[in-house]
Parts: C-alpha cells; sequence; structure tokens
C-alpha cells in the first residue's frame, strides 16, 4: 500500500474575487474592462501595448526557461507565471535611473530598460560575459548599466538595502528613488521590520512593493502571518500603505505613479501587490505536495495576460493579427538569444577569484595558484 | 602631534573623514546625542549634525543592513555595534551581504562600509560585553579585519578602514580605550592595512598576538630576557585578514619557535590558521611543536573570565618557558 505523499490544502478564494471588501483597488475587471474603483491611468496605445507585449514576452521566457531546466541544460528555474502585470505597471513607474532592487521573479526591468535578450539568457547558461559573471543561479539576474540589483538569495535580507540607497539619496540631495521588491514570506523576517522602522524615521524616497503570491514555497498565508494584510504591516511603523491588484498592471501602474510622485512630501509607502504564483516555486518544487490545482484555476480566471489584452481589445488596439505575430516574435527572439547564450564561454577557473577584494590578497593567490596547478581546465 | 587616548584617537580619525569626505557618515546605538556608550563619538553630531551622526533603533542587524545600502550608493558609513557581543544578529548582513556584494554583483555593487566592534576582555564584562568575535567573520572572504591597539594604529587603521574599498571590521580594544595614551601623528596619515609590527625583536621565540594582549605579551617578553631567560621577538598582528605572512616566516625562521597568543577561543581560533600556514612554510626550521595560548572554548565568566578565560601573563610566561624546555 502506497504511503500518501503530503497533504495539499482545500482551495482557498482568490482574493482577488474579495477585492471591494479587502480593499485591493483595480482598474481592470477580470475581464480587462476599466471597471475597477481606480480611474483609468489613459497609458498611450504605444504605452498600452508596450505593457502587454512585454507581458507576453514575459511568460514565454518563462516557458522556454523551464524546458531549459527540464531539459538539463540549465541548471534552475524560477517561474514568473502569473506575476507579469506587477512587475511591467512597477518598472514602467520609475525612472529610468531609479535603483531596482528586483526579488527573485520580476524580469520585466531589464527588459523594460533595454536589456538584451541575448544577456538575460547568458545569465541563465552562466556565461562568462554576463554581469555577474555566472556566479548567481539562473533567474537571480543583476545590471548596474540599467540599475537593476540583485540582492543576496536569502528572501529579504536586501530590504534594508533598498531602504539604505534610499536614504543615501535624500542624505546626498540626489534626484534618485528606490523601488525595493520582496514577497510575502519576506515579510517574516527582521529585515523587513528592520526596514520599515528606519523608513519610517528616516523618510527615504523608496517604494516598497510586497508582492503577495499567497505562497511562500509551500508555506500559505495563515502560517506565515496572523495579518495578512501586508500593506497594514506598515501601519506598525509610520509608513503609508495600500492594497492594489498586481494582477492589474494599470492599477499598478497608476498606485507606483502616485507614489513615486509623492515620495517627498509624504514619505516611504508600502504597496501590497495581490497576486499569484501559477507555477512552481523553484524548478526544485512539487506544488502538489501542499495546494490543489482547483486553487490555480480560481486565479487562473484573474489571469494578467487576458485582462491586459481585454482591455487592449476594448480600446480596439488589438486584434488576432497582433496577437499571433506577436507570439512569433516572441518565440523567433528568444530562440535566437538561446542560440546565441549557449554558445557563450563560461567563465575560466580563477574567475572565481576576482572580485573577492577590490585588489586580490597573497591568501586569494596562493589558493588560486595552487588550485589551478592542480586542476585541469577539463577538470570537472 | 598630540597626545591621546585609544578612545580619543579613534574618535579624531573619524573627525577628520567627516570633515574630509561628505560621504562619511557614522550610524549606531546611542552615537549621537550621548557620544556612544564609550564615548567614542562624543562631539561628532553637535560638530557635523544628526544627518552624518546618525542615531539608530536599537537593531544591529538593521544598522548593518542600512549601512550596507548607504555604501551601495557610494557613502561611506562608519557602522558601531556596541559591543561585539552583539554583533552576531548582523552576522549574515556582514558576511553574506556587505561582503558579498562586490563578488556576486560581478564587481558592479560594493558596499565598503566599516563595522566597528568594541571587543575583547578586561572590564569584568561577562560573555557579551568581552567577545572576540573574529574567527566567525573570516570564512567565506570579502571582508579585511584589523585590530589596533596603540593610539596611533587606532588612529591609523581607523582611517584606513574608512577609506578602504571593501569592508572592514575594527575590532576595538575597550580595555585600552581610556588606559592607554600616545602620541598620535594626527594628520590625517593612514596606517596600511596587512602589515604586522615587531614590537620587539628577539632571538629565541617569536611570539604573535593581536589587540590588547600586546602589551601583556611585551611585558613578559622584557620581564623574561631582563631575568636571564629567553629573547623572545613579540609581534602585534594588527591586520588578522590580510595577515602578515612574510614578516612571520622571517621571524619564525630565525627564531625556530612560534607561540601564537590570543583572547579567542582555541578551537578554529585565528591561532590555528597561523599554526597551519606556518609550520608547512617553516617545518625545516621549527626546533619545537608550535604553541597556542588562547582562551579555553567555553563562555567569558563575569567573575573570573578577565583573571582566568583571557590568557594573562602567567599563562604566556609558562608557554614561553616550556617551549624553550622542548628537546627532539
Amino acid at each position: 500500500m502506497s504511503e500518501k505523499i503530503g497533504n495539499p490544502r482545500e482551495p482557498r478564494p482568490a482574493l482577488l474575487d474579495l477585492a471591494g471588501d479587502l480593499n485591493i483597488h483595480q482598474v481592470l475587471d477580470r475581464n480587462g474592462l476599466p471597471n475597477g474603483d481606480m480611474p483609468d491611468p489613459g497609458l498611450s496605445n504605444d504605452e498600452a501595448r508596450m505593457f502587454y507585449e512585454t507581458m507576453v514576452l514575459l511568460r514565454t521566457i518563462d516557458e522556454r526557461g523551464w524546458k531549459l531546466q527540464r531539459s538539463g541544460r540549465i541548471a534552475f528555474w524560477i517561474p514568473l507565471r502569473g506575476q507579469e502585470a506587477l512587475q511591467v505597471g512597477a518598472t514602467h513607474a520609475m525612472h529610468s535611473d531609479d535603483w531596482i532592487f528586483r526579488a527573485h521573479r520580476e524580469m520585466a526591468p531589464w527588459l523594460m530598460r533595454g536589456g538584451s535578450l541575448e544577456l538575460m539568457f547568458a545569465q541563465f547558461f552562466g556565461a562568462a560575459q554576463e554581469p555577474q559573471k555566472g556566479r548567481r543561479l539562473p533567474c537571480l539576474i543583476g545590471n548596474r548599466s540599467l540599475n537593476i540589483i540583485q540582492g543576496p538569495t536569502q528572501v529579504g535580507s536586501f530590504i534594508p538595502h533598498a531602504c539604505g540607497v534610499a536614504w543615501a539619496a535624500k542624505l546626498r540631495g540626489a534626484d534618485i528613488k528606490v523601488l525595493g521588491l520582496f514577497g510575502d514570506g519576506a515579510t517574516s523576517r527582521s529585515e523587513f521590520h528592520s526596514a520599515m522602522n528606519f523608513a519610517g524615521i528616516h523618510q527615504p524616497p523608496v517604494v516598497f512593493i510586497c508582492v503577495n503570491n499567497s505562497w511562500a514555497v509551500s508555506t500559505p498565508l495563515d502560517c506565515q502571518t496572523a495579518q495578512a494584510n501586508f500593506a497594514a504591516k506598515g501601519d506598525a511603523y509610520g509608513v503609508r500603505n495600500l492594497r492594489v491588484d498586481g494582477n492589474d498592471p494599470l492599477a499598478v501602474y497608476a498606485v507606483t505613479k502616485a507614489a513615486r510622485e509623492s515620495l517627498e512630501s509624504e514619505g516611504p509607502i508600502l504597496i501590497e501587490a495581490v497576486t499569484y504564483r501559477l507555477g512552481y516555486h523553484t524548478s526544485s518544487d512539487n506544488p502538489d505536495l501542499y495546494r490543489q490545482e482547483a486553487e490555480a484555476a480560481l486565479w487562473a480566471a484573474w489571469d494578467p495576460l487576458q485582462r491586459m489584452r481585454g482591455y487592449l481589445e476594448h480600446k480596439g488596439w488589438w486584434d488576432d493579427a497582433d496577437e499571433a505575430a506577436l507570439h512569433q516574435r516572441c518565440e523567433d527572439d528568444i530562440q535566437a538569444a538561446i542560440n546565441a547564450a549557449s554558445a557563450m564561454a563560461i567563465p575560466g577557473r580563477s574567475s572565481q577569484f576576482e572580485d573577492v577584494f577590490a585588489e586580490s590578497t597573497w591568501m586569494l593567490d596562493e589558493q588560486a595558484e595552487r588550485l589551478l596547478s592542480e586542476q585541469s581546465e577539463s577538470a570537472s | 602631534m598630540a597626545k591621546m587616548n585609544v578612545l580619543e584617537a579613534l574618535r579624531a580619525a573619524m573627525a577628520w573623514e567627516l570633515e574630509h569626505d561628505s560621504d562619511v557618515v557614522i550610524l549606531g546605538e546611542d552615537v549621537g546625542t550621548a557620544g556612544g556608550i564609550f564615548r567614542t563619538t562624543q562631539g561628532l553630531q553637535n560638530r557635523f549634525g544628526p544627518d552624518r551622526v546618525i542615531d539608530t533603533p536599537m537593531d544591529e542587524s538593521g544598522i548593518i543592513a542600512h549601512a550596507v545600502g548607504l555604501a551601495l550608493a557610494g557613502m561611506k558609513p562608519i557602522a558601531e555595534i556596541q559591543f561585539s557581543g552583539f554583533i552576531h544578529n548582523a552576522h549574515e548582513q556582514i558576511m553574506f551581504c556587505a561582503a558579498k556584494y562586490r563578488w556576486m554583483s560581478g564587481g558592479e555593487y560594493t558596499s565598503p562600509l566599516v563595522v566597528r566592534a568594541p571587543s575583547f576582555g578586561g572590564i569584568m564584562g561577562g560573555v557579551w560585553h568581552s567577545h572576540s568575535p573574529e574567527s566567525y567573520y573570516i570564512h567565506g572572504g570579502g571582508i579585511k579585519i584589523v585590530a589596533p591597539s596603540t593610539p596611533q594604529d587606532a588612529y591609523g587603521l581607523m582611517l584606513a578602514a574608512i577609506r578602504d574599498p571593501d569592508p572592514v571590521l575594527i575590532l576595538e580594544p575597550v580595555p585600552l580605550y581610556r588606559s592607554l595614551s600616545g602620541e598620535v601623528e594626527d594628520d590625517g596619515t593612514a596606517t596600511e592595512i596587512g602589515p604586522a609590527e615587531t614590537v620587539r625583536p628577539g632571538q629565541d621565540i617569536t611570539a604573535v598576538t593581536y589587540g590588547p594582549l600586546r602589551h601583556v605579551l611585551k611585558e613578559v617578553a622584557d620581564e623574561l630576557a631582563a631575568s636571564g631567560g629567553a629573547d623572545t621577538e613579540v609581534i602585534d598582528l594588527k591586520t588578522l585578514i590580510p595577515w602578515d605572512v612574510e614578516r612571520l616566516v622571517e621571524s619564525v625562521n630565525r627564531t625556530g619557535r612560534l607561540v601564537i597568543i590570543h583572547e579567542a577561543p582555541q578551537t578554529l581560533g585565528f591561532g590555528a590558521e597561523l599554526a597551519a600556514e606556518l609550520q608547512q612554510r617553516c617545518f625545516g626550521y621549527l626546533q619545537a611543536p608550535i604553541d597556542r595560548v588562547c582562551a579555553p572554548d567555553v563562555p567569558y565568566s563575569y567573575r573570573v573570565g578577565d583573571d582566568y578565560y583571557k590568557p594573562g601573563a602567567e599563562r604566556i610566561r609558562a608557554a614561553l618557558n616550556k617551549i624553550m624546555e622542548f628537546a627532539f
């Protein structure tokens, strides 16, 4: 007799079904029509199309990346499916010289700030020429030229770093704002509370976005906190806050833009973007152990891509031919990026000794010399 | 040139950099209006303002984490941990954030902060106020560690730490803060991070230490030589990472005997690393096994710690005599 493995939870209602009751702000309804409590921010045709095109590209990257991992070509993958809207909306609301501290699922800042797909895939393959020199796991992307910073891997540890960079801007009188993204699980870490506390006291120009995607690996919200209104945690620290539909790119854009513009007059802000992780936590996860398909299905009804497409069609800015062309373009561009990135050289053995210090030490030099003398280049 | 105690020398160095570099800020618990619980930063907030000398919440991890953010943006924060016994809730921020940003970003982002850690025993402070944290902050690279134990080194190494492009942990000698004074060349010249100092030349034994024990060791060595005992060469390491291997190798090859003395517990203390490296480099010259005089692997007791936990003159003298008695 086989033993039952795991204990999947009964599905809970999608929080967005209760958006009005939970004070979760929206522009779009589930079909993408502007029937929410917030006014349509009035993106241009080009901007609105760019939103949707980026979201589709993100999802296609996720699908191809997943396959690269499952086929053994890359070691790891962090799915972003379902979380496309908030990252597009938030990135567009910030200026290009604002710093963005990404959590683990935000690829939009890279794409929207002009980073190349080729270099992004180079990161997934750990190529020597990607900015981080193949040192971080796939999907943990950072790029100084785009003002995107990938913090340490432990979630939430970098929330105060975002706060500190913003604080520095304030102390130096620099016109730079900071966007700090992190997940619901990260709010349990002391660094979240440190950052809110310092932010409340020193009023740095930082927009914190808590990406509440309902699950922290297998830990549901009610095991994470007795106060699952994550925005409200800002109240304890005197940090203004609000909840927004994280699957509504226009709503996230509108609240983030308003937040950015009022940082000087009203101080830092904690925005909770309510979304759902439709995919696995990572390629090492198995959601069947802890959640039922039916729950993801409730959230699929709020799929951000469908809603943004619905909005474009409502505006008369999109048709089936556009859709087909977009998908083809995404596939082609990604294939070209994979072809280029997978052919790139990986870092040499000695590269791990670089950048530990500004200048190497005798200690590192001797360790490197010995390691290089004892291993051949082809050692595995 | 001015006469200063260690605490005044640290303050003078911080004041120099606050005055000459607008990116330098000090942050920590009670560092502003009170000037720190030891008064190390006394007067600096009045002189430079509350945006340069910043009182923080009681949150060591948060102090370091926010200093990391300030440093990422190009500022030069000096973060004070009130006592090094309180430093460990900031361990992740020091070792996996500050010490890793340069490497993990491929050299694109750096966070060169200074962590001030009042350390070492001798004030009847018990375990949290008498701590030697160095071993916890060595593994894995990315941070330098210095331990000044004279007013001049306190001044010069503090300046060097602030100006260094990498994070630096400075172990400040609490028991010497006010008890040790000396003339300090206070013209803004830094002391290079790395070189050790030969405090007393000798021919028979190399004895190496760092922190306040430098002075105890020097006194023991002088007494021993004066009473017809061994002629001990005393070396103050001053920098732990990266330590001065050349000076040590030259000395040990000459004397043939090495005794390592430190206040931190013995197992995996810095002495273990020194012993391992120096036995490999100096094996053919050694006339006796390398010995260590360290604290035991137990916590630092309030009542008996100062006398019976951290190595004192008696244990150091015994070790120096013993190593001379060894015969193959």
